[in-house]
């Protein structure tokens, strides 16, 4: 069964470096709501970054939505309102 | 929980902006440019206005060129930042004065000295336990409200604790309550000062002020000097804790780091190995001649504390020297003449090379990582590849708090001798008054293990993974290496 989102965070180095690493601790910390609603994968570089339209780093894409200047409490507070 | 800190942030991007006209070989030309670039005209103030920002930056830029704030006379403030480039080009590779941590006066809020304040639940009671409490008549009302004059009060707290609404709170001055050993203190304007003859390099403060007022002076521009020259062989060392760093594989980064330009790339948890065989074989000898316990000396803020503070239990800090210096040593043999770069979490490291014939800089993990952005090497695409010096599982868990006493007693046990292990995780006031009556509380026959970061140095002020993540890639790596 596929989950209601999945959220991809950008492991690139520039994401990383600029406030990323938190955002591999969500893991751990997602609220146990949504637990079984996310699936959360990795992944290299979305390159995202190359753009300066799309933002600050650390990107975060959850199913087709681009988040910029990412964090675990944004991340939350966007599947609360979706 | 750690959080994601602004502060931390805005460093980061100014090192990646600086790196990357350093790249351009702009950086003589445009590095004024820098404030205006990260706070322009149309932007959001963070302190009263963009004015005030951008002059923050400049002191920034300067720490990053490995500048001491305190040394500002009132014409420098009119200088541009393109003087100092010249000038720390000028300066070449002699090295810096000793002082590793500066202040940027211009960004310390001056903290309120008093520790207690009054928010706006105060109700304006009748019994007024605050005032009728309190031992210096701090108290009075206005407008309804308690107010605590700062003046007058001593932090006591009591009023805090008569409180019925607990509308008086607890507030820290951040860096002095994280200090360990009270170096950081206010002057008469209530901005900080760092006092060097206490100071053990811990990096703490750094962290823990909310306005980045206090910052390292960086070495990044010598080493990327060095590093872009091809006229010049560069080592990157990189300490135990580089394991999951960039949420990846040692294999890569060091692939990235060749990238980057460094000639050769060693592993310091192989000179962790020679350190543990070393300490090993010292502890044994001293228990031979009667001693009961020694201590580790790995962690130069411990070092440092030792001998600024506890310079009594100096005899039973091991003598064998750190795995940074063995590993320097090691390349130095191996590629005489070279520029030898420790790659760590650490700020006492700094002092420590300073100090040493075996190391030439130190970059931090955060400093790394940003030249890493502004190359645009990303650390996750790079080919695996292995370090010209490789270590063993026993070296590589130097980075975690444990881990050189197990070395050590493990080592230990091997030529006969049993020890107990005691571990000190994070050194804080408690920490140190234990320390200091070592010799009455230790029976038997003990390896004391100090760190100086709770967790071991995968806790360091310069990481960038969260410590949980990075121990992760560690455990797994170790995991794999059996």
């Amino acid at each position: 069964m596929s989950k209601k989102f999945k959220i991809t965070i950008c492991s690139g180095t520039a994401c990383y470096v600029m406030g990323g690493a938190q955002l591999m601790m969500l893991e751990d910390l997602i609220p146990a709501e949504f637990r079984d609603q996310v699936e959360i994968v990795g992944s290299n570089c979305l390159q995202a970054c190359r753009d300066s339209s799309n933002g600050q780093p650390p990107f975060v894409r959850i199913n087709d939505y681009l988040m910029e200047s990412a964090s675990i409490a944004r991340i939350v507070d966007y599947l609360r309102k979706h | 929980m750690t959080f994601i800190n602004n502060a931390a942030i805005i460093k980061r991007q100014l090192m990646v902006r600086l790196a990357r006209m350093m790249f351009a070989g702009t950086l003589g030309t445009q590095i004024d440019h820098i404030p205006l670039q990260q706070a322009p005209r149309e932007s959001q103030s963070v302190r009263c206005c963009i004015h005030h920002d951008r002059a923050v930056l400049r002191y920034r830029l300067k720490a990053l060129l490995g500048f001491a704030i305190e040394n500002e006379t009132t014409e420098d403030e009119i200088r541009s930042l393109a003087s100092y480039v010249t000038e720390a080009e000028q300066k070449g590779d002699s090295r810096f004065g000793d002082q590793i941590l500066t202040v940027i006066d211009e960004a310390c809020s001056a903290c309120v000295r008093a520790n207690y304040r009054v928010t706006n639940a105060c109700r304006g009671c009748v019994a007024r336990q605050c005032i009728m409490n309190c031992p210096k008549q701090a108290i009075h009302i206005e407008n309804g409200r308690a107010v605590i004059d700062e003046k007058i009060c001593i932090s006591c707290g009591i009023c805090a604790k008569a409180c019925p609404y607990h509308s008086i709170i607890f507030q820290p001055i951040p860096c002095e309550e994280a200090c360990p050993v009270n170096a950081i203190t206010q002057d008469e304007r209530g901005k900080e000062k760092i006092d060097e003859t206490k100071c053990i390099h811990c990096g703490r403060c750094l962290q823990a002020c909310p306005f980045g007022a206090i910052m390292e002076r960086s070495e990044m521009f010598d080493i990327l000097r060095a590093v872009l020259n091809p006229a010049k062989t560069t080592v990157a060392m990189v300490a135990p804790a580089i394991v999951g760093q960039f949420n990846t594989d040692l294999g890569k980064v060091v692939t990235a780091l060749k990238k980057l330009g460094f000639d050769h790339v060693v592993e310091v948890a192989y000179g962790a190995d020679l350190t543990a065989a070393r300490e090993a074989g010292e502890f044994v000898e001293r228990v031979e001649h009667g001693s009961t316990c020694m201590t580790s000396s790995c962690c130069p803020a411990y070092v440092e504390a030792v001998n600024k503070h506890i310079a009594g239990i100096k005899p039973m800090v091991s003598d064998t020297p750190s795995p940074m210096q063995l590993t320097g040593d090691w390349v130095g043999q191996q590629w005489p003449g070279a520029r030898r770069v420790f790659i760590g979490p650490c700020v006492a490291k700094r002092a420590e090379a300073r100090a040493s014939r075996n190391v030439e800089n130190v970059l931090t993990f955060e400093e790394l990582g940003s030249i890493l952005v502004a190359a645009n090497i990303d650390v996750m695409e790079c080919e695996t590849s292995s370090p010209d010096q490789a270590a063993s599982s026993t070296g590589r868990r130097f980075a975690i708090a444990g881990g050189v006493a197990a070395a050590v007693i493990t080592a230990a046990a091997e030529k006969g001798v049993k020890a107990e292990e005691k571990l000190f995780n994070g050194l804080d006031k408690k920490a140190f008054a234990t320390l200091k009556s070592l010799d009455k509380i230790i029976k038997n026959t003990t390896f004391i293990e100090v760190m100086t970061c709770e967790g071991g140095c995968m806790h360091g002020p310069g990481v960038i993974s969260n410590p949980v993540v990075a121990r992760r890639f560690l455990e797994k790596m170790l995991k794999d290496q059996q």
